[in-house]
């Protein structure tokens, strides 16, 4: 295997790009990670911006990545290789990074999407919520937004919380309403949060169950990084008796660009032997 | 010379446009000159072309139109397409049009022509139907006397013969048309990248709304332009799209596909436009019978057509081979009988081959694509990683 192969994966989500270089070998290495907030700006100049501040950043060109992979809306990223699909790149990133896990948890800002895989990293059964937003990450961050917090600061002040109101877990728009409910009933922030926080890790938990997922679950994505969330999924697996055992990871929010780049040496590999093959 | 780029524009308001101005336009030069409007899949156009006249494919009004009327007119359990269709009679889209022809391929579009018949929609309102029997002697007699119909409707609008030096030179037109889009077709079965499928779409469709004369010089154009490389070679899988060829897949959908990593080498969008595989007789005494001659025996496989020895399932597989596709998508419209009692037959001869497929169902105005792309993203993921 070339040592010197190096693949890009370009995870482009709804609020956040995240982008990773891989030296690509049987033992691959993390070179450089990046994520950005798209902040109303044309997320595939963001996307190119970013490859390009890594390229630079190492002194290279395109022509030097053997493979630049996109996942999620990578079609706005003009250059690439090729695309994968995000949720066979959020299972091959989840597998790298906790290489025990048998299942995943992708919490994305639009949607939540628990996956089982193999052994290979191989995406073998998958649930995901439908359109509605209550159990994404955008909500959280819309009901941030309406409470005057930043993103950063959700999840510490939800653990400070100590008399959590819970609301509507089914729908995001009477979720809203409920939050507007509290704030005038005077409800404290860190309680509205949390209880937010307890609405959501009740549809995961849901979405594992209905999955049969198998332990220990990954939680990749951004929300993964959410220390309240994790706090308030951790309590309410304890609370409903499920046997889940969860896991997180730092670089969790990278797991998309993680698993498009080990995909992208992956396929470099596969399309040269059968160049050779040819030969 | 234009970009491709401004061709592709044209293109694609030409092949929107449900007004058919441009056909319209045409018609106005002339007092002789008349609108046929004709229904998917295939009509021999020629002709219509002939004999003063434009034959005008109504493909469906897409996402474009707002269907009210429409509804009312068919139950629950029957596709979009006519619904469009009917709305845009019962509207002033097809105002400027002579005659309609619907070609056989299913009651709900045999229905249509009743409808357009109590309507009064144009003078004539023609159910045009296709030999079941393959024999020339049999088949291709019923065929020829299918055709005298039409030329009959036509001469009585406008008084013009069917000359047989008019007849070989627009089959002569049609038959170039016919190989500048297979040239088309084998530039991106080698080169995807080079034109998408959308983009193909659109210069194929366009088509079906302007004199054949003007789309050969748009097509030379293109053909032109795609001698040059355009675009990045992605590392998609190479699909092939059946089950599209009535109503029309969303353009939203193509660009799905596409977008979910995959190079659409094959389909049958547009499939009247290629219905016959090989040059019609241009040289013919008798051109009514060169042109059922090769419906008889040039004829594409396709659902709309009795398949006696059932081999279309073969066929398929061979364009698999043919195109060098790594799987197949089987998209049809819902409700669409056809198609969809086909697909198991197409589907076991894939299975037999060791080819890949998945299937999906479509409206013309399906807005929500995120399913589909989901399907299509892992099918491609499969294939690029497991297979």
């Amino acid at each position: 295997m070339d040592s010197q192969l190096l693949t890009l994966g370009v995870d482009i989500g709804s609020n956040y790009i995240k982008a990773v270089m891989m030296k690509y070998s049987e033992q691959p290495k993390i070179l450089e990670t990046q994520c950005e907030k798209i902040r109303k700006r044309d997320p595939g100049q963001v996307a190119e911006d970013m490859v390009q501040q890594i390229l630079t950043n190492h002194d290279l060109n395109y022509e030097n990545i053997s493979y630049l992979a996109t996942t999620g809306e990578g079609d706005l990223l003009k250059r690439k290789r090729g695309h994968f699909y995000g949720m066979t790149t959020h299972a091959k990133g989840a597998h790298y990074l906790i290489p025990e896990a048998k299942s995943v948890v992708d919490l994305g800002a639009l949607y939540v999407r628990a996956i089982k895989i193999s052994n290979d990293a191989r995406v073998e059964d998958y649930k995901m919520t439908g359109q509605c937003a209550s159990g994404s990450g955008q909500f959280i961050e819309n009901i941030s937004r309406y409470l005057g917090l930043s993103i950063e600061e959700v999840g510490d002040i939800s653990l400070t919380s100590e008399n959590p109101e819970v609301s509507s877990g089914i729908c995001a728009v009477l979720a809203e309403t409920d939050v507007i409910n509290m704030v005038s009933r005077g409800i404290s922030t860190a309680n509205i949060i949390k209880g937010i926080h307890i609405s959501i890790a009740n549809r995961i938990i849901k979405l594992m169950t209905s999955l049969k997922a198998e332990s220990p679950i990954a939680l990749t994505g951004g929300m993964a990084l959410n220390k309240g969330m994790i706090q308030a999924l951790s309590e309410q697996l304890k609370e409903t008796g499920k046997k889940f055992e969860i896991q997180t990871h730092p670089m969790a929010i990278y797991a998309g660009a993680i698993g498009a780049a080990l995909w992208g040496g992956y396929r470099f590999i596969k399309i040269n032997e059968k160049l050779e093959m040819k030969v | 010379m234009r970009s491709l780029e401004q061709i592709i524009q044209q293109c694609s308001e030409l092949a929107f446009d449900l007004h058919f101005k441009h056909a319209v336009n045409w018609k106005n030069h002339d007092a002789s000159r008349i609108l046929v409007g004709y229904l998917p899949i295939y009509f021999p156009r020629e002709i219509v072309h002939a004999m003063n006249g434009l034959a005008v494919g109504i493909m469906g009004t897409g996402d474009r139109k707002q269907i009210i009327k429409g509804d009312a007119y068919y139950q629950s359990y029957i596709c979009h397409l006519p619904r469009g269709i009917i709305e845009m009679a019962l509207d002033t889209n097809f105002e400027n049009f002579d005659g309609f022809i619907f070609p056989a391929i299913c009651d709900c579009v045999r229905n249509l022509s009743g409808m357009f018949k109590l309507a009064k929609k144009g003078k004539f309102q023609r159910y045009f139907d296709y030999p079941q029997n393959f024999n020339p002697s049999i088949g291709g007699q019923f065929y020829i006397q299918e055709l005298q119909k039409i030329v009959d409707d036509i001469y009585k609008i406008n008084k013009v013969t069917l000359d047989t030096e008019k007849a070989n030179s627009s089959i002569s037109l049609f038959n170039y048309n016919r190989q500048l889009i297979e040239e088309i077709y084998s530039i991106r079965q080698k080169y995807p990248w080079r034109l998408s499928a959308v983009e193909s779409y659109y210069m194929i469709r366009s088509g079906l709304a302007i004199p054949v004369e003007e789309h050969n010089l748009i097509l030379e154009e293109v053909v032109e332009a795609l001698q040059k490389d355009r675009g990045e070679q992605m590392d998609n899988i190479r699909v092939i799209i059946s089950g599209s060829f009535c109503e029309q897949p969303p353009i939203g959908l193509i660009k799905s596909i596409e977008m979910a990593g995959c190079y659409i080498v094959d389909d049958d969008f547009m499939l009247g436009s290629r219905w016959l595989c090989k040059p019609v007789d241009d040289t013919s005494a008798d051109p009514l019978n060169a042109l059922a001659n090769s419906f008889i025996t040039s004829s594409t496989f396709s659902s709309a057509i009795y398949d006696e020895n059932n081999s279309k399932g073969k066929k398929l597989v061979q364009l698999v081979k043919d195109r060098n596709a790594e799987g197949v998508i089987f998209s049809a419209a819902s409700f669409c009988d056809p198609a969809l009692l086909d697909r198991p037959n197409l589907q076991k001869a894939c299975d037999e081959s060791g080819i890949p497929h998945i299937n999906f169902q479509y409206h013309e105005n399906t807005g929500q694509f995120k399913v589909i792309k989901e399907q299509a993203g892992t099918f491609s993921d499969s294939i690029k990683l497991w297979a």
